[in-house]
C-alpha cells in the first residue's frame, strides 16, 4: 500500500504535467515520456559535473523547461490548428528523435544518479524498512505537485490555464495574449514531467529508453482520471500508484493487465474519467 | 519445421515472378539448371549460398547486434569481438594461428568482408537483416544476438536457408537444446551450465539448508535458469526456496518484488535477471537495504553488469560468466587477446566480446579443416569435435548437439577497495571445467535435423 | 480519390499496381532489394492498407494495431505448427477472423472515445495483448522465442502441385494476396460505407446528424484494419517461417504508423511505400554511412518534417507536383464526380418512407414539461410545446432564453434533465441524434457543419445515403454511387437549394450564402418529415437572406419546419405561429399578428434591450 503511494505519486506528477498541456493546449504530447527521460540525462549531466544531487534536481528542471519552450515555440504551435491527429504525430515523431539523440550522445549503458548521501540508506517506518530517498520522493513529489496546483489555483496565469480547460473560447475572449500562456504552459508541463524524471533518476537509472513505458502510464492515469483535469490526474496517479503495487503482492506478473482492467472499468463506467468533464474529448 | 525438398531447390535458384509458378514443375530435376555446372571443386551440389557465396575473392559474413534498444551496450561489445576477429583473419594474427592452426591469411585464402544491421533486439528484424545478407550478399556466415529468442530465430533461419549460424550471446537452454539445428552452433555457455557449476561453488561458501529468493525475468531463460538453480540447490544442498518472484521483462521499478523479497525472510538472493533488468533489479535492491541482509548471487553474468551498476554493489557477490577478462593471468590466449582488444578500443573486454571472437575462430578453424566451404563439409568438421586452445583453455563441439564443450568461470565481487584498476571488478574463483556439467545431449529434446 | 467514381475508374489504379507488382522482380534487384526485403514490404503494405482505412479515411489513428498483427500471426502460427494444420490459406483466414472478432471487442471498448482518448486506449490495450502474449500464453505462442517453422503455402490443383518456397516464389504469393488485398480496399473505399468513412473524418456530428450510426462505422473500420492486420500478420509468419514475439510490440504499431504517414495517408499505397522507403533507408543509412545506430534519429527527422511541411507524405506530395505542373502545362484537371444532373424537376422525389410515415395525425412535434438545468443554471425549464403537421413555427426570444438549448433537446443532441420529447407520437427522448434523423427529424446547424473535404455533390450524398441506407449498413462492396435512387435523389436536392452548377466544388470553396445553402440540403436530402432550422439566416447579406427565405418558402411543402431566427422581419413573413421563449420559459404563443401585439413579449424584449 505504501510502497503505491511512492509510484502514485510519481506518476500523478508526470500525468499532471501531460493534462494541463492537453486540457490548455488541446495537445496531446507523446514526447511528455521523452521529457521525463532528458530530466533524468540533464540532471545525470549536472550532477556529473557539481556531485550536487540539489543541483541536478533545478538543472533537471530548468533544461526541460526550456526544452519545453523550445518545442513549442519551433514546432508545435503551427499545431494548434491543425488536427488532433497530426499533433499527436509530430509529437511521436519528436520523442523517437529525442530518444535517439540521448542514445547518440550518451550511448546505452545505463546512468546513475546515486541520491543525496543523507538520503541513502533504509528508514524504519515501524511497519517495514524503506529506502529513505524513496520517502524523499514521495516528499519532493508532493511538494511540486503543491507547486504545480498554487500555479494553478492561485496565479492569474493558472486562473488562465483553468479558463482553458473549461472553455478554450473563453480564454480568447479574455483578450489575453494565449500564445504566450499556451508557451509557458507547455514549458511547465514538461518540466513536471522533466523534474519527475531526475527524481525518480537515482530509483530507476537512467536508459535511452525510459521515457516509453512511463508515457504509457500516465496515460492510463490520464484516461482513469479523466483527460484535461488536474485533481483528476493525481486521483488518477495514486489509484494507479494502488493497483500496481497491491496486484504485486499477489501476484506481480499481473500488475499491468490489472492495471489496463481498471482503465477499461472506468472507461466502460463512466468514459469521460473519474473527475473528467463529460462531453470534452 | 516443414522440409520440402523441393522447395529449399526452388528458393536457391532465384526464381523469378508470378510466371515461374507455373514452369516451377521443370525446374525440379536435379542437374537441369546451368548454375550446378558452376558447383566445382568437390562436386557439391548448390547449396544454401554455396557455392555463389565462396566463388570470389572474399567471402561474406552477415552480423546482426541490437544497437539501439535495451541490449544496444552488450550489442554493441559484440560487435566489436566480431570485428578484431575478421581483423585477426584476415592479417593471419598469431592469436587466430594459436586457436585455428591452420589459418594463414584469410579462409582458405579468402579475405572475410562482413555487413552489420541493427537487430534491435528482436528476432523479426534479426531475421529480416540476416535474409537480406544471405540473398544480397550470399553470406556464408551469419552471427549474432544477445538474446536467446534472436538466437533461436536465426537458428531455424539458418536451418531453412543453409547457411552457418554461429549464436551471440545467448543463455538459454533451447538454443542447443529443443531449438537446435544442424546449421546452429554456440560457444558460450548457457542456463545448465550456469547452475551446475555456481550451485557447488556456493553451496560450499554459503553452507546447507539456506532459504533462498529468487527474481525471475517472466521469460523462457529465466524459467529455465531458475528452475536448473533451485533444482539443484534443493535436491543437493537442502536449501528451500521463499519466494519466487516473477517480473515482466523490461520492468521499470522492482520495488513490489523487493518488499516481497524483503519480507520473505530469504538469506539468499539469487537474480536471474539479464541485461538492464539485473543492473536496476541489483541497485534497487540495494536502496532497498536487501543486499546488506541477504547474500545476492547471480546464476547468468550479462556483460558490463559490474560497470553499470557500480559502487560496488557487486562485492561479495557469486556469479558465473563466460570470460573475465583477468583470465589473462592463467590463459595466455587470453592475454593476447585482451591485450589486443584493450589496445583497439581503450576497454577490457567482456565476455560477449570474447564469446563473438571465438565463434569466429572456431568457424576459421572447422573451414580451414574442412578446405572447403560447402556447408555439410564445414558442419562435419566442427562435429568432429577436435580438441582447440581457446581463450579460456581447452574446448571442443559436442556433435550431438553442437554446444561447445566448455568451462563456466565462477567470479566473486571485489570490494571497490581491493580493485587494482577501475576495471578489477572480479577475482576469479573457480573455473568449473564443462564436461562435468553438461546435460546428456539429447536431454533437452535436440534433434539437429539433415545436413542438406 | 473519392471523386474516382465513374464505374472503371479503378481500373487504371488496378492496372497499374498490377504491372508495378508484376516489374518488381525484374526492377528491384539492380536497385539492391533483395526478394525478402521486398516480400517484407509487401507484408507492411498490406497491414497498412487497413490502418489506411483506419486511420486515412474513418480518421482513427490507432497505436495498438499490433495487437490484431500479433493475434492473427500467433492464431495463424500455431494452427500451422502446434494444432497440425496443413492449409496454410485457411489458417491466414483463421488467423484474419481471430483478429477481426478481437478488434470488435477492443473496438467496443476503445471507440467509446474519439481522437486523444482513442490513441492513449489503443496503445494501453495493445500493451495488454503483448503482455498476454508473452507470459500467460507463453506455452502457445512460445513466449519470447515465438514459433518458429511456419510451413510455406503448397496449392494442388489436380496433378499440379507448386510449391512456394522463400525468395521470388514468395513474391509471387504474396503479390497476389497484395492485389486482392488492394482490389478489396478499392471496394470498399468507394463503397457507400466508404464514403461514410471519409464523412465521419470530415465531421462525426454531422455524419451522426444526417443519420448515420457513427460509432458503428467506426466500429466497422475498425474492424477491417484488424482484418488486414491479422492476415498480414499470418504472412508475416510465412515468409520468415517464424512468427516473431515483436510483431505484439508498441514499435510494430509506432512503425506502422511513421510508414503510413510518410508513404501518404488516405491513398491505400501509402504503406507500401513508406515501407519501401523505411526499410530501404534502414539498411542504406547503415551500409553505405555506417550510421550504426543514428538511423532511427534520421528517420525520426525526416518523419518530422513530413508531417510538418507534407502531411500528405511522399504520394500526397507527388500527386500535388503533378496537379501543379498540369496547371502549368494548362491541361486542367476534370474533376470527376457524380454524373452530371440530368434534368430533374423539383417534384420527381421519389417515394420517401420518412414522408410516407408522416400519415401519422396528431402534432408532429411536442414536449412535455422538458427541463435542462445546467450545473445550478436552468436553461429551460418546464417547456410544454406542439407544432401540428404542415406548420412552419418561428421561435423567438431574447439572447439567453434557452432558445439553442432547446433545439438542441428537440434534436436528441443534448438530454434534458426532465420531461419528453414526442415526434409523431412516439417518445425519442432517449433515442440518438442518427436515430431520430432516421425518423425524419433533423435540423440545420447555426454554424455550418460541412463535410468540408467533400464536394457539394457528395455531401448532398452523404445525407442522402442514410435515408436510402439507414442507420448502418454493411455493403461494403457495392459502388456507393449505384445506391437505387440516390443520384435522383442528390440531384434533385441540388436542385432546390440551387447548388446544381455549384456540384463539383469543394464545400470548402463554396461562397458563404452557398455554404448556408448547403447547409439546409444536408437535412432536406435526409428527407425530414420535421424539419428544424437554427438561425438559417445568420451572417448573411440582405440579397442573400432574399433568396434563402424564398429557399424556406419552396421546401415548406409537405413538411413541418421550426425556425430559430434572429431577424425579426423574415420570422413573421415566414411563419405560420411563432412561439416566444423568455428566461428559458415559454412566454407566449400565437400568429405572427397576436405576437406583435403581445405585451409580455415587447416588455421582454425591451427589457432585453434595456438590460443591454
Amino acid at each position: 500500500m505504501f510502497n503505491g503511494l511512492v509510484l502514485g505519486a510519481l506518476l500523478a506528477l508526470i500525468s499532471a504535467g501531460l493534462t494541463i498541456i492537453y486540457g490548455t493546449l488541446g495537445v496531446l504530447n507523446l514526447a511528455h515520456g521523452a521529457m521525463f527521460m532528458l530530466g533524468g540525462y540533464a540532471g545525470y549531466v549536472a550532477y556529473a559535473y557539481t556531485q550536487s544531487f540539489l543541483v541536478a534536481l533545478i538543472a533537471g528542471a530548468v533544461f526541460v523547461l526550456l526544452v519545453g519552450l523550445a518545442m513549442e515555440r519551433s514546432i508545435i504551435r503551427f499545431f494548434y490548428q491543425r488536427p488532433a491527429e497530426d499533433q499527436i504525430l509530430v509529437t511521436f515523431g519528436l520523442a523517437i528523435c529525442f530518444v535517439e539523440i540521448v542514445r547518440y550522445a550518451f550511448g546505452s549503458l545505463s546512468k546513475t544518479v546515486p541520491p543525496p548521501p543523507w538520503a541513502m540508506g533504509i528508514t524504519s517506518l515501524g511497519f517495514l524498512f524503506y529506502p529513505t530517498y524513496r520517502l524523499l520522493v514521495v516528499g519532493i513529489v508532493i511538494a511540486a505537485l503543491l507547486a504545480l496546483y498554487l500555479l494553478l489555483y492561485r496565479t492569474r496565469i493558472g486562473m488562465i490555464v483553468r479558463a482553458g480547460i473549461e472553455d478554450s473560447g473563453m480564454v480568447d475572449a479574455l483578450g489575453i495574449n494565449v500564445y504566450r500562456v499556451f508557451m509557458l504552459v507547455f514549458g511547465i508541463g514538461a518540466m513536471a514531467a522533466g523534474f519527475a524524471g531526475i527524481v525518480n533518476a537515482p530509483v530507476v537509472s537512467l536508459t535511452p529508453d525510459v521515457g516509453e513505458s512511463i508515457l504509457v502510464q500516465s496515460f492510463v492515469v490520464v484516461v482513469i482520471g479523466g483527460v484535461g483535469s488536474f485533481p483528476g490526474a493525481v486521483l488518477g496517479g495514486l489509484i494507479a500508484g494502488e493497483i500496481i503495487s497491491i496486484t504485486s503482492m499477489l501476484n506481480p506478473a499481473y500488475a499491468y493487465v490489472m492495471l489496463f482492467a481498471v482503465m477499461t472499468l472506468v472507461l466502460v463506467v463512466r468514459p469521460q474519467g473519474l473527475l473528467g468533464i463529460q462531453g470534452r474529448e | 519445421m516443414v522440409h520440402h525438398p523441393f522447395r529449399q531447390r526452388l528458393s536457391r535458384r532465384q526464381l523469378l515472378g508470378a510466371a515461374t509458378l507455373t514452369a516451377a514443375g521443370g525446374w525440379l530435376c536435379e542437374g537441369a539448371h546451368p548454375l550446378t555446372s558452376i558447383a566445382r571443386a568437390a562436386d557439391h551440389p548448390a547449396l544454401g549460398t554455396y557455392p555463389a557465396g565462396s566463388t570470389g575473392s572474399s567471402v561474406f559474413i552477415g552480423i546482426t547486434v541490437p544497437r539501439t534498444g535495451t541490449y544496444a551496450v552488450q550489442g554493441e561489445d559484440e560487435l566489436k569481438g566480431y570485428q578484431l576477429a575478421v581483423e585477426h583473419i584476415n592479417t593471419g594474427h598469431d592469436l587466430i594461428k594459436k586457436i585455428s592452426p591452420k589459418t594463414s591469411k584469410g579462409i582458405l585464402g579468402k579475405e572475410l568482408k562482413f555487413g552489420v544491421a541493427d537487430s534491435e533486439a528482436k528476432p523479426n528484424t534479426a531475421v529480416q537483416e540476416q535474409s537480406r545478407f544471405i540473398s544480397e550478399n550470399k553470406a556464408v556466415l551469419i552471427t549474432g544476438s544477445t538474446s536467446s529468442a534472436v538466437a533461436v530465430a536465426l537458428n531455424k533461419l539458418a536451418q531453412r536457408e543453409k547457411v552457418l549460424y554461429v549464436a551471440g550471446i545467448s543463455g538459454s537452454n533451447d538454443t542447443t537444446g529443443k531449438d537446435c539445428v544442424r546449421y546452429g552452433f554456440r560457444q558460450c555457455f548457457y542456463g545448465q551450465t550456469a547452475a551446475a557449476a555456481i550451485g557447488p561453488v556456493i553451496v560450499k561458501s554459503l553452507g546447507k539448508n539456506k532459504k533462498a529468493a529468487y527474481l525471475t525475468p517472466d521469460y523462457t531463460y529465466g524459467h529455465t535458469v531458475q528452475h536448473s538453480m533451485e533444482d539443484y540447490l534443493n535436491k543437493n544442498a537442502g536449501w528451500t526456496t521463499v519466494t519466487n518472484q516473477v517480473a515482466p521483462l523490461g520492468a521499470p521499478d522492482y520495488s513490489s518484488y523487493l518488499l516481497n523479497v524483503a519480507n520473505s525472510g530469504a538469506e539468499v538472493l539469487l537474480n536471474v535477471n539479464w541485461g538492464h533488468d539485473a543492473v536496476l533489479s541489483i541497485q534497487q535492491a540495494k536502496q532497498f537495504g536487501i543486499l546488506d541482509k541477504m547474500q545476492l548471487v547471480v546464476p547468468y553474468q550479462t556483460p558490463f553488469l559490474a560497470r553499470e551498476v557500480g559502487s560496488g554493489l557487486l562485492a561479495g557477490v557469486y556469479a558465473a560468466t563466460d570470460f573475465w577478462w583477468t583470465l589473462e593471468d592463467k590463459y595466455p590466449l587470453a592475454k593476447t587477446f585482451v591485450e589486443a582488444f584493450d589496445k583497439k578500443y581503450g576497454y577490457k573486454p567482456e565476455w560477449g566480446a570474447n564469446n563473438a571472437y571465438m565463434e569466429f575462430a572456431l568457424w576459421a578453424d572447422a573451414v580451414e579443416n574442412a578446405g572447403s566451404f560447402y556447408p555439410p563439409d564445414v558442419i562435419k568438421s566442427y562435429e568432429a569435435g577436435r580438441k582447440l586452445q581457446s581463450t579460456v583453455g581447452e574446448v571442443y563441439f559436442r556433435p550431438e548437439d553442437h554446444q561447445l564443450v566448455r568451462p563456466v568461470i565462477i567470479v566473486r565481487g571485489k570490494k571497490p577497495g581491493d580493485m587494482k584498476n577501475k576495471e578489477d571488478f572480479y577475482d576469479v574463483v573457480e573455473i568449473i571445467p564443462g564436461e562435468g556439467l553438461m546435460q546428456k545431449p539429447d536431454a533437452f529434446g535436440c534433434s539437429l535435423g539433415s545436413y542438406t | 480519390m473519392k471523386q474516382a467514381t465513374h464505374p472503371n475508374a479503378d481500373l487504371p489504379i488496378l492496372a497499374l499496381a498490377a504491372v508495378g507488382l508484376l516489374a518488381v522482380p525484374f526492377a528491384l534487384p539492380p536497385l539492391g532489394f533483395a526478394p525478402n526485403t521486398v516480400n517484407q514490404i509487401l507484408v507492411w503494405g498490406l497491414f497498412g492498407i487497413g490502418f489506411d482505412i483506419l486511420f486515412g479515411f474513418a480518421g482513427l489513428l490507432s497505436f495498438g494495431q499490433s495487437a490484431f498483427y500479433g493475434t492473427g500471426g500467433f492464431v495463424a502460427a500455431y494452427l500451422l505448427t502446434r494444432a497440425g494444420s496443413t492449409s496454410v490459406l485457411l489458417s491466414l483466414c483463421l488467423g484474419t477472423l481471430a483478429a477481426a472478432a478481437a478488434s470488435f471487442v477492443v473496438g467496443l471498448v476503445a471507440l467509446r472515445r474519439t481522437g486523444i482518448y482513442f490513441a492513449m486506449i489503443t496503445v494501453a490495450i495493445a500493451e495488454v495483448f503483448y503482455f498476454v502474449e508473452f507470459s500467460p500464453l507463453s506455452s502457445y505462442t512460445g513466449g519470447e522465442n515465438g514459433l518458429p517453422g511456419v510451413p510455406t503455402p503448397r496449392f494442388e490443383f489436380g496433378s499440379l502441385v507448386y510449391d512456394i518456397g522463400s525468395g521470388w516464389s514468395m513474391y509471387a504469393f504474396i503479390a497476389v494476396c497484395y492485389f486482392i488485398g488492394i482490389v478489396i480496399a478499392l471496394r470498399i473505399v468507394r463503397s457507400p460505407v466508404g464514403a461514410i468513412f471519409v464523412a465521419i473524418r470530415e465531421n462525426p456530428l454531422r455524419a451522426a446528424a444526417v443519420g448515420h450510426d457513427v460509432h458503428g462505422y467506426k466500429l466497422v473500420a475498425f474492424v477491417i484494419a484488424a482484418a488486414y492486420a491479422g492476415f498480414a500478420g499470418g504472412l508475416l509468419g510465412v515468409v520468415q517461417g517464424f512468427m516473431p514475439p515483436d510483431a505484439f510490440t508498441f514499435d510494430t504499431s509506432g512503425q506502422l504508423v511513421m510508414q503510413t504517414v510518410i508513404g501518404g495517408v488516405g491513398m491505400l499505397f501509402g504503406p507500401l511505400l513508406g515501407a519501401t522507403v523505411w526499410l530501404f533507408l534502414r539498411d542504406f543509412l547503415q551500409s553505405a554511412f555506417d550510421l550504426g545506430s543514428a538511423w532511427k534519429l534520421v528517420l525520426g527527422v525526416v518523419f518530422v518534417l513530413l508531417v510538418t511541411f507534407l502531411r500528405g507524405g511522399l504520394l500526397g506530395g507527388l500527386k500535388r507536383a503533378t496537379a501543379w505542373l498540369m496547371r502549368r502545362a494548362g491541361i486542367g484537371q476534370p474533376r470527376r464526380g457524380l454524373a452530371p444532373a440530368e434534368a430533374h424537376s423539383l417534384t420527381s422525389i421519389g417515394s420517401s418512407r420518412r414522408r410516407e410515415a408522416t400519415a401519422f395525425a396528431g402534432p408532429a412535434l411536442a414536449t412535455r414539461g422538458l427541463t435542462k438545468v445546467f450545473g445550478g443554471l436552468t436553461a429551460n425549464k418546464n417547456l410544454n410545446f406542439s407544432v401540428p403537421r404542415g406548420e412552419l413555427r418561428g421561435i423567438i426570444g431574447p439572447n439567453g432564453a434557452g432558445k439553442s438549448t432547446f433545439f438542441k433537446m428537440l434534436t436528441c443532441e443534448m438530454r434534458p434533465t426532465s420531461g419528453r420529447i414526442i415526434f409523431q407520437g412516439r417518445d425519442i427522448t432517449a433515442l440518438s441524434v442518427a436515430s431520430v434523423c432516421q425518423l425524419g427529424l433533423t435540423k440545420t446547424y447555426q454554424v455550418n457543419q460541412l463535410f468540408n473535404g467533400l464536394t457539394t455533390r457528395e455531401n448532398i450524398a452523404i445525407a442522402a445515403l442514410a435515408e436510402r441506407r439507414g442507420k448502418l449498413s454493411l455493403d461494403l462492396l457495392r459502388r456507393w454511387h449505384r445506391v437505387s435512387g440516390l443520384e435522383a435523389q442528390v440531384e434533385t436536392t441540388l436542385a432546390i437549394v440551387g447548388l446544381t452548377e455549384h456540384g463539383d466544388v469543394p464545400a470548402s470553396e463554396l461562397a458563404y450564402g452557398n455554404k448556408r445553402r448547403l447547409e439546409i440540403g444536408l437535412a432536406l436530402a435526409t428527407e425530414p418529415a420535421v424539419l428544424l432550422l437554427d438561425e438559417p439566416l445568420a451572417g448573411m447579406s440582405p440579397r442573400e437572406r432574399k433568396d434563402t427565405v424564398q429557399l424556406l418558402k419552396s421546401i415548406r411543402r409537405g413538411r413541418t419546419l421550426i425556425i430559430v431566427e434572429h431577424d425579426m422581419d423574415a420570422v413573421f413573413e415566414l411563419a405560420e405561429r411563432i412561439t416566444v421563449l423568455h428566461e428559458g420559459a415559454l412566454l407566449a404563443e400565437g400568429t405572427p399578428a397576436e405576437i406583435q401585439r403581445n405585451r409580455q413579449v415587447q416588455e421582454a424584449y425591451l427589457g432585453g434591450l434595456a438590460a443591454a
